[in-house]
């Protein structure tokens, strides 16, 4: 109970500091939401000139790339802002002041930092899964394995989030760091029967990108199939390895000199 | 009560060598030498309840490292701390619920918003009930004159009012022990009184505090005792009045000379150079010499305007202590 006040009264002061800046808020909203929203365009022009993914529609495709919108939206709203905060924290010396913090440190991080730039995103995302899921004649009996997978998906890009904050710990300065992962969430995007096999392994079970966009659309569109539900074991292995290893890192603190 | 004990605390961190330069930077891109630096080295004190204790030293002595150490937001790599009871970097959650720090090159104010919103946050985070809050900002806001300035936003506040309001952050929760690593730096001597006065009042009502500083004005008017740290080992650890004697009972002569002096001593003591020819000092030893008696031979001997004595400048053995270390 103590927790959950201690995060809304951090909530609040979240948008406080975001209504701070209204033009900047309401900018990064929209500037988030346009640049996702103009991937799933390439999608529509790719089907307007007669081009296809084999056995999947424009609409299933557009799917599972506002599913991957809403997703990441979700996550970033909740860990993005840790892994930014970690890093400037560790590069100036500050991190101290987290610690003196009464809290688990991610907790508190996780607090002070929600990403309100990020609601347009999500919000931008939920509109479009609606929409896409309509126009693809989705049924709600997906709906429960769509959650499940959804969540799943969500917790995977906060796991990754939590590993590149972790890194930072030992690896001051590893902005780009965040680059490689984001190219490898890319495969989430498109159904993966387009992938080889061992890429589909990879993106399914080693990092389990696929649950972000493509199994949960799947659920949706009542595709889903065993190994999609299998999935989510590592998708929770990721979250807890996120967690369990910015744990250990916060140890190898050392702070800069005072 | 000693409510601090550490014993042979130890911080030793990795660091990499580089040089500087182009070639140097690219050199260490492909390869750096590691480097290993003892930051702190087996130092022991302890630190009686309800007390000031300053810790003194010249930069990079191992004083700030100290402190968070003491604070919990580092790990020693050997030793022991025992305060209150809580290994502080073990027990970190349950003990800096007690303390509170104030950090003068790290705000823990959120930059944006006003500090009362700041403080807000620090009332769900510790749980502190709505009367003690109220009661106790108000009580603060009172002290530090800035029932105004709380509800500015923090990013326009001058140097001295933030660190008003870091001060004001860090005691919400009635903390037993605060630590402040150099909490005067930067400000004007208004804003320091006024920090001094609080600092003050609030160790009469019990609260210990442990600061480090480079002001020894600070240690001076605040401290009870004083711990000396240089490359990491602990020098001096005593009373401020010991440390006011730790070098002998020296009186500074400062004489205004009729003509100006040419020689290097006077009556066997050596002469320091003023700012012009006419100004001297005499460093006197009471302990070796009457001063009584070394004042009539000096009239006699020596034609001056002016003459002034005073004991030896806190500064002056600061800056032996730290050479001898």
């Amino acid at each position: 109970m103590r927790y959950i006040k201690i995060y809304f009264t951090c909530l609040r002061i979240a948008f406080s500091q975001a209504a701070a800046y209204r033009a900047d808020f309401l900018l990064g909203n929209i500037m988030s939401l346009l640049s996702n929203i103009l991937f799933p365009l390439v999608t529509v022009v790719i089907y307007a000139n007669g081009a296809s993914f084999p056995g999947w529609s424009m609409w299933q495709v557009l799917l599972i790339q506002s599913v991957f919108a809403m997703s990441t939206g979700l996550s970033s709203m909740v860990t993005q802002g840790v892994m930014w905060a970690t890093m400037d924290h560790i590069r100036e010396g500050s991190f101290e002041t987290v610690l003196l913090k009464p809290l688990p440190p991610l907790f508190y991080l996780t607090a002070v930092n929600f990403s309100t730039g990020s609601l347009g995103l999500f919000i931008g995302g939920l509109v479009m899964t609606v929409v896409s899921a309509v126009k693809s004649c989705t049924s709600a009996a997906g709906v429960p394995a769509f959650m499940v997978l959804f969540l799943a998906g969500a917790a995977v890009l906060c796991g990754l989030d939590l590993i590149m904050a972790a890194i930072s710990f030992k690896w001051v300065g590893n902005s780009r760091i965040p680059e490689i992962f984001d190219s490898i969430s890319e495969f989430g995007k498109y159904p993966a029967g387009i992938f080889p096999k061992a890429v589909k392994v990879l993106t399914a079970f080693i990092i389990p990108v696929a649950s972000v966009g493509f199994f949960p659309a799947s659920a949706l569109l009542g595709e889903v199939e065993g190994y999609m539900l299998i999935a989510v074991i590592p998708c929770l292995v990721f979250l807890a390895f996120g967690i369990w290893i910015y744990h250990i890192m916060i140890k190898r603190y050392e702070g800069v000199g005072g | 009560m000693e409510i601090i004990k550490v014993r042979d605390l130890s911080k030793i961190y990795t660091t990499y060598k580089r040089g500087s330069g182009f070639s140097a930077a690219l050199k260490s891109f492909f390869k750096r030498e590691k480097v290993t630096v003892s930051a702190v080295d087996g130092v022991s004190f302890t630190i009686e309840e309800g007390t000031v204790c300053g810790i003194l030293g010249p930069n990079g002595a191992g004083k700030s490292t100290t402190i968070k150490m003491l604070c919990g937001a580092l790990f020693p790599t050997g030793g022991s701390i025992d305060v209150m009871g809580f290994s502080p970097a073990k027990d970190r959650t349950k003990y800096v619920r007690r303390i509170g720090a104030v950090f003068g090159q790290k705000s823990q104010l959120i930059f944006d918003i006003p500090p009362v919103d700041s403080f807000a946050m620090n009332k769900a985070i510790y749980g502190i009930s709505d009367a003690d809050y109220k009661k106790r900002l108000d009580d603060m806001t009172e002290l530090f004159d800035v029932g105004d300035v709380i509800h500015k936003p923090t990013r326009v506040l001058s140097l001295g009012e933030r660190m008003k309001c870091e001060f004001i952050m860090s005691m919400l929760h009635a903390p037993k022990i605060v630590f402040l690593d150099e909490p005067t730096i930067g400000l004007d001597v208004i804003a320091k009184n006024k920090i001094r006065e609080v600092i003050s009042r609030m160790n009469r009502n019990g609260t210990t505090f442990i600061l480090t500083t480079h002001d020894l004005e600070d240690v001076e008017q605040l401290a009870d005792n004083v711990i000396i740290i240089n490359h990491g080992r602990k020098v001096f650890d005593n009373s401020l009045d010991k440390l006011r004697t730790t070098l002998g009972s020296k009186k500074m002569i400062d004489l205004t000379l009729a003509k100006p002096f040419t020689g290097s001593e006077i009556n066997g003591v050596a002469v320091k150079p003023g700012e012009d020819r006419l100004r001297i000092s005499l460093e006197v030893d009471t302990e070796q010499r009457s001063i009584t008696e070394f004042l009539a031979t000096l009239s006699s001997t020596v034609d001056f305007t002016d003459i002034s004595v005073r004991s030896l400048p806190m500064d002056e053995i600061i800056t032996r202590i730290y050479t001898a270390g």
